[in-house]
């Protein structure tokens, strides 16, 4: 009106990203933003912007102190911390959290008598796309045997089904590597691999697509 | 460089782990305080502070120091994902509960006298706008409410509200030498 300047698309760049800094968009319109930041550009460079322009407003979050929680960090994030030592298990039930739950899980899995192997193909609907896992003792390694891995926005992130139990995360699969290893699991359960954003689901559950699953038989 | 955070991040950039549990020790209260005031549960706030760490490690090589500093890109990206989480729940508590929850602490009195002379320039510029509307604005920042949370907690058509806030970020950013 009066006061407001001509909107021109270049001031709607500027207002959208203002709007998402500061956190007024419903869930779809933040998703379309951040797909869109992904690309880079212009848009980026004025959320940039407003984050600085707007980052004084920080000083208004109190600091909360918080338990070391580096241990489960680092356990969705290096495959070989996941092997839970016994006395952390009592902390992490403590904790209660899903990220420790499902750490807990596998730790309780990997508890269990040395069991014969397992296999299971992980096969997509659509596409090309195959895992095959192994379990041989307490490991389970995963290897890519055709397809590709995500893209550089995307995560593929490995999930755990018993029965009907919702799905379990068992961490982000690594794009760089071919295999990775996790503790082991049990026949009749299924494994499957969603696409997430970078880094994981954000929620603890499946956000993306299944990309491929597969059952767990006794080799 | 006058920034430690900063410096961390670039050092977790090199898949240092020491550097990466450093800056956990030097940034997790101030990150977790972001995240609780924005989704109000404590459970929920230290699920989210693990993701927030995960992508800190994934995304640290991203980082920018010439763009801004270490402290803001991270709560930056804690802020980013609360809110994400915040709009993703299906089972929305009543506004009145959101409000509850939110009304968390105020800042210590030593960051609130450090803070004062950073953050005068954008309080200044806050001043100049009509005060709802500077309320409101604060309010969406600090915990993540949206158009239409706002629309009902002021009671206004949402149209109105966007039209109120989308022009007084326009004076904002004047304010502020764009």
């Amino acid at each position: 009106m009066s006061d407001l300047p001509t909107i021109t698309p270049e001031f709607e760049l500027d207002l959208l990203a203002a709007e998402y800094v500061i956190g007024l968009l419903g869930l779809e319109e933040r998703m379309s933003v951040e797909t869109r930041l992904r690309e880079g550009g212009d848009l980026a460079e004025r959320v940039a912007e407003w984050e600085h322009r707007l980052s004084d407003l920080n000083d208004d979050y109190a600091e909360v102190p918080v338990q070391n929680l580096m241990p489960q960090i680092e356990a969705r994030l290096f495959p070989a911390a996941l092997v839970v030592k016994r006395n952390l298990l009592s902390n992490l039930w403590a904790w209660g959290s899903a990220a420790a739950a499902a750490v807990a899980l596998v730790a309780y899995l990997a508890l269990t008598p040395a069991a014969p192997s397992y296999t299971a193909i992980l096969t997509a609907d659509a596409g090309n796309l195959k895992y095959e896992a192994v379990i041989t003792q307490d490991k389970l390694t995963l290897t890519r045997v055709s397809g590709t891995t995500a893209d550089a926005s995307h995560s593929y992130e490995l999930w755990v089904i018993a029965g009907d139990n919702p799905p379990v995360s068992l961490g982000v699969i690594p794009g760089d590597a071919e295999s990775i290893t996790r503790p082991g699991l049990a026949a009749g359960q299924t494994l499957a691999i969603t696409l997430e954003p970078l880094g994981g689901s954000p929620t603890g559950k499946p956000t993306g697509p299944v990309v491929a699953k597969g059952q767990l038989i006794a080799a | 460089m006058d920034d430690p955070i900063a410096v961390l991040i670039q050092n977790t950039a090199t898949q240092d782990r020491a550097a990466f549990r450093e800056l956990y020790s030097a940034s997790s209260a101030k990150l977790m305080g972001v995240l609780l005031r924005i989704l109000g549960q404590r459970a929920e706030a230290e699920d989210a502070l693990q993701e927030v760490f995960t992508r800190v490690w994934l995304k640290a090589g991203r980082y920018d120091a010439s763009k801004g500093r270490g402290m803001t890109w991270l709560i930056a990206l804690s802020r980013n994902l609360a809110i994400d989480r915040l709009r993703q729940r299906s089972d929305h508590v009543s506004d009145d509960d959101a409000m509850a929850a939110h009304a968390d602490p105020a800042p210590r009195a030593e960051t609130r006298m450090i803070a004062t002379g950073e953050a005068r320039r954008i309080n200044d510029c806050f001043a100049t706008l009509e005060p709802d509307r500077a309320e409101a604005l604060r309010g969406a920042y600090l915990t993540g409410l949206s158009y239409t949370d706002l629309a009902t907690k002021f009671d206004v058509p949402l149209n109105t509200m966007r039209t109120w806030l989308r022009r007084s970020l326009l004076r904002l950013k004047e304010c502020m030498g764009s």
